[in-house]
Protein backbone atom coordinates (compact mmCIF):
# COMPACT_ATOMS: atom_id res chain seq x y z
CA UNK A 1 0.00 0.00 0.00
CA UNK A 2 2.85 2.30 0.94
CA UNK A 3 4.68 1.55 -2.32
CA UNK A 4 1.74 2.41 -4.36
CA UNK A 5 1.37 5.59 -2.71
CA UNK A 6 5.28 6.07 -3.37
CA UNK A 7 4.01 5.57 -7.09
CA UNK A 8 1.23 7.26 -7.59
CA UNK A 9 2.44 10.48 -5.85
CA UNK A 10 5.69 10.25 -8.31
CA UNK A 11 3.26 9.89 -11.02
CA UNK A 12 1.60 12.92 -9.96
CA UNK A 13 4.73 15.30 -9.88
CA UNK A 14 6.10 13.97 -13.30
CA UNK A 15 2.67 14.93 -14.79
CA UNK A 16 2.64 18.40 -12.80
CA UNK A 17 6.62 19.05 -14.37
CA UNK A 18 5.95 17.73 -17.80
CA UNK A 19 3.09 20.16 -17.74
CA UNK A 20 5.56 22.90 -16.77
CA UNK A 21 7.56 21.89 -18.77
CA UNK A 22 5.12 22.23 -21.94
CA UNK A 23 3.50 25.00 -20.36
CA UNK A 24 7.18 27.03 -20.79
CA UNK A 25 8.27 25.66 -23.93
CA UNK A 26 5.88 27.85 -25.56
CA UNK A 27 6.87 30.95 -24.25
CA UNK A 28 9.70 33.18 -25.62
CA UNK A 29 11.82 34.95 -22.25
CA UNK A 30 12.56 38.71 -22.80
CA UNK A 31 14.93 40.42 -20.99
CA UNK A 32 15.52 44.22 -21.65
CA UNK A 33 18.05 45.99 -19.55
CA UNK A 34 16.39 49.45 -19.25
CA UNK A 35 18.91 52.40 -17.99
CA UNK A 36 17.53 54.95 -15.66
CA UNK A 37 14.81 52.94 -13.48
CA UNK A 38 16.09 55.19 -10.07
CA UNK A 39 12.76 56.21 -9.24
CA UNK A 40 11.04 53.30 -7.67
CA UNK A 41 7.80 55.15 -8.48
CA UNK A 42 7.98 54.95 -11.93
CA UNK A 43 9.97 51.94 -12.29
CA UNK A 44 6.86 50.13 -10.65
CA UNK A 45 4.51 52.00 -12.83
CA UNK A 46 6.97 50.16 -15.88
CA UNK A 47 5.91 46.77 -14.12
CA UNK A 48 2.60 48.25 -13.73
CA UNK A 49 1.77 48.76 -17.26
CA UNK A 50 3.59 46.06 -19.14
CA UNK A 51 1.36 43.86 -16.76
CA UNK A 52 -1.35 45.52 -18.91
CA UNK A 53 -0.26 43.17 -22.07
CA UNK A 54 -2.63 40.47 -22.30
CA UNK A 55 -0.40 37.10 -22.29
CA UNK A 56 2.54 38.94 -20.68
CA UNK A 57 3.66 36.56 -17.05
CA UNK A 58 6.91 36.36 -14.90
CA UNK A 59 7.61 40.28 -15.02
CA UNK A 60 10.02 41.12 -12.87
CA UNK A 61 12.09 44.41 -12.46
CA UNK A 62 15.71 44.27 -10.62
CA UNK A 63 16.18 47.84 -9.84
CA UNK A 64 19.97 47.43 -9.04
CA UNK A 65 20.95 46.11 -12.48
CA UNK A 66 18.04 47.94 -14.38
CA UNK A 67 16.86 44.55 -15.86
CA UNK A 68 13.44 43.89 -17.21
CA UNK A 69 12.29 40.52 -17.28
CA UNK A 70 9.21 39.16 -18.83
CA UNK A 71 7.60 35.96 -20.71
CA UNK A 72 5.02 36.02 -24.02
CA UNK A 73 3.04 33.60 -25.66
CA UNK A 74 6.01 32.57 -28.69
CA UNK A 75 2.94 32.85 -31.47
CA UNK A 76 2.59 36.20 -30.79
CA UNK A 77 6.48 36.76 -32.53
CA UNK A 78 7.15 39.93 -29.76
CA UNK A 79 9.53 41.65 -32.14
CA UNK A 80 12.87 43.77 -30.56
CA UNK A 81 11.87 46.49 -32.13
CA UNK A 82 8.36 46.42 -30.68
CA UNK A 83 9.71 45.76 -27.45
CA UNK A 84 11.96 48.58 -27.41
CA UNK A 85 9.06 50.79 -28.44
CA UNK A 86 7.09 49.56 -25.51
CA UNK A 87 9.80 50.71 -23.48
CA UNK A 88 10.15 53.92 -24.93
CA UNK A 89 6.60 54.82 -24.59
CA UNK A 90 7.04 54.19 -20.89
CA UNK A 91 9.46 56.66 -21.02
CA UNK A 92 12.71 54.62 -20.37
CA UNK A 93 15.13 53.72 -22.74
CA UNK A 94 16.26 50.01 -23.50
CA UNK A 95 19.59 49.88 -23.40
CA UNK A 96 19.68 46.39 -24.45
CA UNK A 97 17.22 43.78 -25.29
CA UNK A 98 17.37 40.15 -25.74
CA UNK A 99 14.84 37.83 -27.08
CA UNK A 100 15.05 33.92 -25.89
CA UNK A 101 12.45 32.28 -28.43
CA UNK A 102 10.77 29.39 -27.41
CA UNK A 103 12.80 27.15 -29.73
CA UNK A 104 15.95 28.17 -28.07
CA UNK A 105 17.03 30.93 -30.90
CA UNK A 106 18.31 34.13 -29.41
CA UNK A 107 17.44 37.54 -30.80
CA UNK A 108 19.64 40.51 -29.63
CA UNK A 109 20.03 44.64 -30.19
CA UNK A 110 22.93 45.50 -31.53
CA UNK A 111 24.89 48.82 -30.79
CA UNK A 112 25.31 51.70 -33.70
CA UNK A 113 29.64 51.20 -34.30
CA UNK A 114 30.61 53.93 -35.78
CA UNK A 115 33.38 52.57 -38.33
CA UNK A 116 35.94 54.91 -39.22
CA UNK A 117 37.76 55.75 -42.54
CA UNK A 118 40.73 57.65 -44.23
CA UNK A 119 38.79 61.00 -44.07
CA UNK A 120 37.58 60.19 -40.36
CA UNK A 121 38.10 63.94 -38.70
CA UNK A 122 37.56 63.40 -35.19
CA UNK A 123 36.17 66.56 -32.80
CA UNK A 124 35.86 66.13 -29.30
CA UNK A 125 32.94 68.97 -28.54
CA UNK A 126 30.95 69.59 -25.02
CA UNK A 127 27.51 71.22 -25.20
CA UNK A 128 24.62 71.93 -23.05
CA UNK A 129 21.67 69.58 -23.03
CA UNK A 130 18.89 70.12 -20.17
CA UNK A 131 17.75 66.81 -18.26
CA UNK A 132 17.07 66.00 -14.96
CA UNK A 133 17.54 62.51 -14.03
CA UNK A 134 18.99 58.95 -14.68
CA UNK A 135 15.96 58.53 -17.43
CA UNK A 136 17.14 61.90 -19.57
CA UNK A 137 20.91 60.86 -19.48
CA UNK A 138 20.04 57.24 -20.86
CA UNK A 139 17.72 58.78 -23.47
CA UNK A 140 20.45 61.61 -24.09
CA UNK A 141 23.11 59.36 -24.76
CA UNK A 142 21.59 56.61 -26.38
CA UNK A 143 20.29 59.47 -29.15
CA UNK A 144 23.60 60.60 -29.40
CA UNK A 145 24.84 57.06 -30.05
CA UNK A 146 22.70 56.10 -32.55
CA UNK A 147 23.71 58.53 -35.01
CA UNK A 148 26.09 57.34 -37.33
CA UNK A 149 29.63 59.09 -36.53
CA UNK A 150 29.35 59.31 -32.71
CA UNK A 151 31.78 57.47 -31.33
CA UNK A 152 31.18 58.64 -27.93
CA UNK A 153 29.00 60.46 -25.23
CA UNK A 154 28.50 60.95 -21.90
CA UNK A 155 26.34 63.12 -20.64
CA UNK A 156 26.44 64.96 -16.92
CA UNK A 157 23.24 65.15 -14.84
CA UNK A 158 25.02 67.61 -12.35
CA UNK A 159 26.56 70.47 -14.73
CA UNK A 160 24.52 68.72 -17.71
CA UNK A 161 27.51 68.91 -19.97
CA UNK A 162 27.14 66.14 -22.70
CA UNK A 163 30.73 64.99 -23.58
CA UNK A 164 30.83 64.03 -27.53
CA UNK A 165 33.33 62.43 -29.71
CA UNK A 166 32.13 62.26 -33.32
CA UNK A 167 33.36 61.96 -36.66
CA UNK A 168 32.83 65.09 -38.37
CA UNK A 169 33.45 63.40 -41.88
CA UNK A 170 30.38 61.72 -40.98
CA UNK A 171 28.34 64.04 -38.70
CA UNK A 172 28.07 67.24 -37.31
CA UNK A 173 26.89 69.27 -34.11
CA UNK A 174 23.91 70.31 -35.49
CA UNK A 175 23.08 66.99 -36.82
CA UNK A 176 23.39 65.95 -33.15
CA UNK A 177 21.37 68.84 -31.23
CA UNK A 178 18.17 68.45 -33.79
CA UNK A 179 18.21 64.53 -33.00
CA UNK A 180 18.25 65.04 -29.64
CA UNK A 181 15.86 67.77 -29.56
CA UNK A 182 13.63 65.44 -31.18
CA UNK A 183 13.88 63.16 -28.34
CA UNK A 184 12.63 66.05 -25.95
CA UNK A 185 16.27 67.50 -25.19
CA UNK A 186 16.30 70.94 -25.35
CA UNK A 187 20.18 72.07 -26.51
CA UNK A 188 22.55 75.05 -26.98
CA UNK A 189 21.40 74.51 -30.78
CA UNK A 190 18.04 73.21 -31.24
CA UNK A 191 15.00 73.32 -29.00
CA UNK A 192 12.71 70.24 -28.13
CA UNK A 193 9.07 70.31 -29.25
CA UNK A 194 6.83 71.27 -26.96
CA UNK A 195 4.50 68.13 -27.58
CA UNK A 196 7.25 66.04 -27.61
CA UNK A 197 9.10 67.47 -24.17
CA UNK A 198 4.90 67.30 -22.67
CA UNK A 199 5.03 63.40 -23.40
CA UNK A 200 8.51 63.16 -21.44
CA UNK A 201 8.17 61.37 -18.26
CA UNK A 202 7.28 63.74 -14.97
CA UNK A 203 10.63 62.89 -13.78
CA UNK A 204 12.11 64.15 -16.93
CA UNK A 205 10.24 67.68 -17.41
CA UNK A 206 13.51 69.80 -16.74
CA UNK A 207 13.69 73.71 -16.86
CA UNK A 208 13.26 74.37 -20.34
CA UNK A 209 16.18 76.95 -21.94
CA UNK B 1 39.45 104.32 28.19
CA UNK B 2 36.32 103.92 29.08
CA UNK B 3 34.73 104.49 25.92
CA UNK B 4 36.72 101.33 24.82
CA UNK B 5 35.53 99.53 27.76
CA UNK B 6 31.85 100.24 26.94
CA UNK B 7 32.20 99.57 23.32
CA UNK B 8 33.57 96.26 24.03
CA UNK B 9 30.48 95.41 26.24
CA UNK B 10 28.63 96.49 23.45
CA UNK B 11 30.06 93.71 20.55
CA UNK B 12 29.61 91.12 23.25
CA UNK B 13 26.26 91.61 23.79
CA UNK B 14 25.43 91.68 20.39
CA UNK B 15 27.24 88.78 19.56
CA UNK B 16 25.42 87.12 23.06
CA UNK B 17 21.96 88.07 21.87
CA UNK B 18 22.67 86.92 17.84
CA UNK B 19 23.80 83.74 19.39
CA UNK B 20 20.40 83.51 21.61
CA UNK B 21 18.58 84.36 18.13
CA UNK B 22 19.75 81.26 16.03
CA UNK B 23 17.06 78.80 16.12
CA UNK B 24 18.19 75.65 16.94
CA UNK B 25 18.50 73.57 13.50
CA UNK B 26 17.87 69.34 12.70
CA UNK B 27 21.62 67.65 12.76
CA UNK B 28 22.93 64.22 11.86
CA UNK B 29 22.41 61.97 14.88
CA UNK B 30 22.35 58.16 14.15
CA UNK B 31 22.04 55.91 11.10
CA UNK B 32 19.65 52.71 11.15
CA UNK B 33 21.30 50.04 8.28
CA UNK B 34 18.16 48.49 6.67
CA UNK B 35 20.33 45.56 5.28
CA UNK B 36 18.75 44.85 1.49
CA UNK B 37 15.42 46.53 2.51
CA UNK B 38 14.18 49.90 0.52
CA UNK B 39 12.54 52.03 2.56
CA UNK B 40 10.15 53.94 0.65
CA UNK B 41 6.93 54.57 3.62
CA UNK B 42 7.39 54.75 7.16
CA UNK B 43 4.63 54.47 9.78
CA UNK B 44 4.71 54.13 13.83
CA UNK B 45 2.65 51.47 15.54
CA UNK B 46 3.17 51.14 19.71
CA UNK B 47 6.35 53.12 19.19
CA UNK B 48 7.72 50.62 16.81
CA UNK B 49 8.59 51.56 13.26
CA UNK B 50 7.37 49.90 10.51
CA UNK B 51 8.97 50.28 7.17
CA UNK B 52 7.32 49.65 3.68
CA UNK B 53 10.20 47.78 1.56
CA UNK B 54 8.81 48.63 -2.28
CA UNK B 55 11.71 46.68 -4.39
CA UNK B 56 11.11 43.48 -2.03
CA UNK B 57 7.20 43.65 -1.75
CA UNK B 58 7.47 43.49 2.47
CA UNK B 59 7.25 45.22 5.13
CA UNK B 60 9.62 45.90 7.70
CA UNK B 61 9.37 45.38 11.57
CA UNK B 62 11.83 47.30 13.82
CA UNK B 63 11.87 46.99 17.90
CA UNK B 64 12.85 50.54 19.86
CA UNK B 65 16.21 50.23 18.47
CA UNK B 66 16.01 50.02 14.80
CA UNK B 67 16.84 46.31 14.96
CA UNK B 68 14.83 44.25 12.20
CA UNK B 69 12.54 42.13 14.66
CA UNK B 70 10.83 40.47 11.00
CA UNK B 71 9.13 41.18 8.10
CA UNK B 72 5.71 40.56 6.65
CA UNK B 73 5.63 39.60 3.13
CA UNK B 74 3.53 39.03 0.16
CA UNK B 75 2.43 43.11 -0.74
CA UNK B 76 2.85 44.37 -4.17
CA UNK B 77 4.76 47.18 -4.19
CA UNK B 78 4.06 48.57 -0.95
CA UNK B 79 4.46 52.59 -0.76
CA UNK B 80 3.60 55.39 1.68
CA UNK B 81 1.66 53.55 4.75
CA UNK B 82 0.05 55.10 7.99
CA UNK B 83 -1.23 53.67 10.86
CA UNK B 84 -4.18 54.28 13.06
CA UNK B 85 -2.64 53.04 16.00
CA UNK B 86 -3.45 49.14 15.58
CA UNK B 87 -3.28 48.26 11.75
CA UNK B 88 -0.95 49.51 9.44
CA UNK B 89 -2.56 51.05 5.83
CA UNK B 90 -0.90 49.47 2.86
CA UNK B 91 -1.02 51.20 -0.37
CA UNK B 92 -0.59 48.57 -2.62
CA UNK B 93 0.57 50.16 -6.24
CA UNK B 94 0.86 47.24 -7.98
CA UNK B 95 -2.71 45.95 -6.35
CA UNK B 96 -4.73 49.17 -7.25
CA UNK B 97 -5.85 48.85 -3.64
CA UNK B 98 -5.06 49.50 0.38
CA UNK B 99 -4.62 46.89 2.26
CA UNK B 100 -5.33 46.90 6.12
CA UNK B 101 -3.12 44.75 8.00
CA UNK B 102 -3.18 44.11 11.66
CA UNK B 103 -0.50 41.78 12.46
CA UNK B 104 -2.23 38.78 11.58
CA UNK B 105 -4.87 39.41 8.78
CA UNK B 106 -4.97 41.24 5.83
CA UNK B 107 -7.94 42.71 4.11
CA UNK B 108 -9.04 45.53 1.86
CA UNK B 109 -10.03 49.17 2.89
CA UNK B 110 -13.49 49.36 0.97
CA UNK B 111 -13.58 52.27 -1.32
CA UNK B 112 -16.44 53.43 -3.11
CA UNK B 113 -14.23 54.47 -6.21
CA UNK B 114 -11.44 52.70 -8.20
CA UNK B 115 -7.58 53.61 -7.70
CA UNK B 116 -4.67 53.28 -10.28
CA UNK B 117 -1.58 52.85 -8.22
CA UNK B 118 -2.12 54.09 -4.83
CA UNK B 119 1.31 55.79 -3.78
CA UNK B 120 0.69 56.86 -0.52
CA UNK B 121 -1.89 57.13 2.55
CA UNK B 122 -2.68 59.01 5.78
CA UNK B 123 -4.75 58.66 8.77
CA UNK B 124 -5.46 61.21 11.35
CA UNK B 125 -8.63 61.91 13.39
CA UNK B 126 -10.84 58.98 12.08
CA UNK B 127 -10.13 60.45 8.71
CA UNK B 128 -8.24 59.27 5.69
CA UNK B 129 -6.51 61.04 2.51
CA UNK B 130 -5.10 58.79 -0.34
CA UNK B 131 -2.75 59.93 -2.96
CA UNK B 132 -4.07 58.16 -6.32
CA UNK B 133 -1.11 57.86 -8.47
CA UNK B 134 -1.98 57.54 -12.08
CA UNK B 135 -5.65 59.18 -11.36
CA UNK B 136 -3.35 62.37 -10.41
CA UNK B 137 -5.99 62.88 -7.64
CA UNK B 138 -6.35 62.85 -4.11
CA UNK B 139 -9.16 60.54 -1.93
CA UNK B 140 -10.44 62.06 1.47
CA UNK B 141 -12.51 60.88 3.65
CA UNK B 142 -13.68 57.37 5.25
CA UNK B 143 -16.31 54.23 5.27
CA UNK B 144 -18.73 55.25 2.34
CA UNK B 145 -18.10 58.84 2.76
CA UNK B 146 -15.52 60.17 0.08
CA UNK B 147 -14.50 63.20 -2.18
CA UNK B 148 -12.03 62.90 -4.17
CA UNK B 149 -10.34 66.14 -5.96
CA UNK B 150 -7.54 67.03 -8.58
CA UNK B 151 -6.49 66.30 -12.03
CA UNK B 152 -3.80 66.22 -14.37
CA UNK B 153 -2.25 69.34 -14.80
CA UNK B 154 0.20 71.92 -13.61
CA UNK B 155 -2.47 74.96 -12.17
CA UNK B 156 -3.11 75.26 -8.61
CA UNK B 157 -5.39 72.15 -7.21
CA UNK B 158 -4.28 70.12 -10.09
CA UNK B 159 -1.42 67.05 -9.62
CA UNK B 160 1.16 65.69 -11.45
CA UNK B 161 1.30 61.82 -10.00
CA UNK B 162 1.05 62.97 -6.12
CA UNK B 163 3.14 60.37 -4.32
CA UNK B 164 2.10 60.95 -0.79
CA UNK B 165 0.04 62.99 1.49
CA UNK B 166 -0.67 64.01 5.38
CA UNK B 167 -3.39 65.71 7.24
CA UNK B 168 -2.61 68.06 10.14
CA UNK B 169 -3.80 71.46 11.34
CA UNK B 170 -7.74 70.33 9.49
CA UNK B 171 -5.74 70.60 6.09
CA UNK B 172 -4.72 68.31 3.37
CA UNK B 173 -0.64 68.80 2.34
CA UNK B 174 -0.11 67.11 -1.14
CA UNK B 175 3.69 65.97 -2.12
CA UNK B 176 3.11 67.01 -5.76
CA UNK B 177 5.71 65.21 -7.08
CA UNK B 178 6.51 65.78 -10.85
CA UNK B 179 5.06 69.09 -10.07
CA UNK B 180 7.94 69.44 -8.31
CA UNK B 181 6.10 71.04 -5.20
CA UNK B 182 4.06 70.35 -1.94
CA UNK B 183 -0.25 71.71 -2.73
CA UNK B 184 -2.14 71.99 0.59
CA UNK B 185 -5.61 72.39 0.39
CA UNK B 186 -8.54 72.35 3.11
CA UNK B 187 -10.54 69.56 3.79
CA UNK B 188 -13.32 70.13 1.42
CA UNK B 189 -10.22 70.14 -1.04
CA UNK B 190 -10.00 73.85 -1.74
CA UNK B 191 -6.91 74.71 -2.89
CA UNK B 192 -5.39 77.18 -0.09
CA UNK B 193 -1.56 76.92 -1.06
CA UNK B 194 1.70 76.02 -3.30
CA UNK B 195 4.99 75.42 -1.40
CA UNK B 196 8.58 75.37 -2.56
CA UNK B 197 8.52 76.15 -6.37
CA UNK B 198 11.64 78.53 -5.41
CA UNK B 199 14.00 75.17 -4.56
CA UNK B 200 13.33 73.98 -7.95
CA UNK B 201 12.14 70.41 -6.52
CA UNK B 202 13.02 67.62 -8.38
CA UNK B 203 9.90 64.84 -7.19
CA UNK B 204 9.01 65.58 -4.37
CA UNK B 205 7.93 62.39 -3.34
CA UNK B 206 7.43 62.04 0.81
CA UNK B 207 5.65 64.64 3.58
CA UNK B 208 5.09 64.63 6.88
CA UNK B 209 3.71 67.99 8.97
CA UNK B 210 4.23 68.35 12.32
CA UNK B 211 4.93 71.99 13.74
CA UNK B 212 7.57 72.65 10.73
CA UNK B 213 6.58 70.75 6.83
CA UNK B 214 8.73 68.41 6.15
CA UNK B 215 9.38 66.98 2.26
CA UNK B 216 11.62 64.52 0.35
CA UNK B 217 13.43 65.88 -3.23
CA UNK B 218 14.22 62.75 -3.99
CA UNK B 219 15.86 63.50 -7.05
CA UNK B 220 18.20 66.29 -5.47
CA UNK B 221 19.11 64.07 -1.96
CA UNK B 222 17.98 66.28 0.31
CA UNK B 223 15.19 67.30 2.89
CA UNK B 224 13.45 70.37 2.96
CA UNK B 225 11.76 72.12 5.80
CA UNK B 226 9.54 74.75 5.95
CA UNK B 227 7.56 76.89 8.26
CA UNK B 228 3.73 76.19 8.14
CA UNK B 229 3.39 79.39 6.63
CA UNK B 230 5.53 77.68 3.46
CA UNK B 231 8.73 79.70 4.41
CA UNK B 232 12.04 77.36 4.07
CA UNK B 233 13.79 76.95 7.00
CA UNK B 234 16.65 74.27 6.34
CA UNK B 235 17.84 72.03 3.90
CA UNK B 236 19.17 69.13 5.20
CA UNK B 237 21.09 66.69 2.55
CA UNK B 238 24.12 65.59 4.15
CA UNK B 239 24.25 61.57 3.97
CA UNK B 240 21.07 61.74 1.82
CA UNK B 241 20.69 59.29 -1.00
CA UNK B 242 17.27 59.41 -2.87
CA UNK B 243 14.98 60.12 -0.14
CA UNK B 244 11.40 58.91 -0.13
CA UNK B 245 9.48 59.27 3.13
CA UNK B 246 9.93 61.28 6.57
CA UNK B 247 8.49 61.14 9.76
CA UNK B 248 8.90 62.51 13.02
CA UNK B 249 9.25 60.00 15.86
CA UNK B 250 10.19 61.02 19.36
CA UNK B 251 11.43 64.56 18.53
CA UNK B 252 13.40 63.15 16.25
CA UNK B 253 13.00 63.35 11.95
CA UNK B 254 13.23 59.68 10.74
CA UNK B 255 14.26 59.83 6.99
CA UNK B 256 13.85 56.72 4.78
CA UNK B 257 16.84 56.81 2.16
CA UNK B 258 15.54 54.65 -0.59
CA UNK B 259 19.09 54.27 -2.19
CA UNK B 260 21.25 54.38 1.07
CA UNK B 261 19.21 51.41 2.24
CA UNK B 262 18.67 52.94 5.36
CA UNK B 263 16.63 55.42 7.68
CA UNK B 264 19.06 58.10 8.64
CA UNK B 265 17.75 60.10 12.00
CA UNK B 266 18.34 63.61 12.53
CA UNK B 267 17.73 66.04 15.99
CA UNK B 268 16.85 69.31 16.52
CA UNK B 269 19.75 70.88 18.06
CA UNK B 270 21.10 75.13 18.69
CA UNK B 271 23.87 76.12 16.47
Amino acid sequence: MKNLLVIVIAIFSFTLCSNSTIAQSDRDQIEVQVDGLGCPFCAYGLEKKFKEFKGIKDVKIEMETGIFTFSYPSEKALSLESIENQVDKAGYTAVSTKITRADGNIEESKENITALTEESIIVKKDIFVAGNCGMCKARIEKTSRNITGVVNADWDKDNKMLKLEFDNSQTSIGEISAAIAKAGHDTKYAQADDNVYDELPGCCQYERI
Amino acid sequence: MNLIKYFFYIIISISFLACQNNPPEWKYARTIDLGSTTPIGLAVVDNHIWVADGDNNRLIHLDEGGKILFTEDGFERPMHITSDGQSIFVPEYGMDQITIFNGNERKKLPLVDTLDAPAGIHFNDGMFAIADFYNHRILYGKDDQWISFGKEGKADGEFYYPTDVHLAHQKIYVADAYNNRVQVFDLNGQFLQSIGKEEKMNASTGIYVGQEIYVTDFEKDRVLVYSLDGNLLQTIDEKLEKPTDVMLKDNALYIANYKGKNLMIFEKKAN
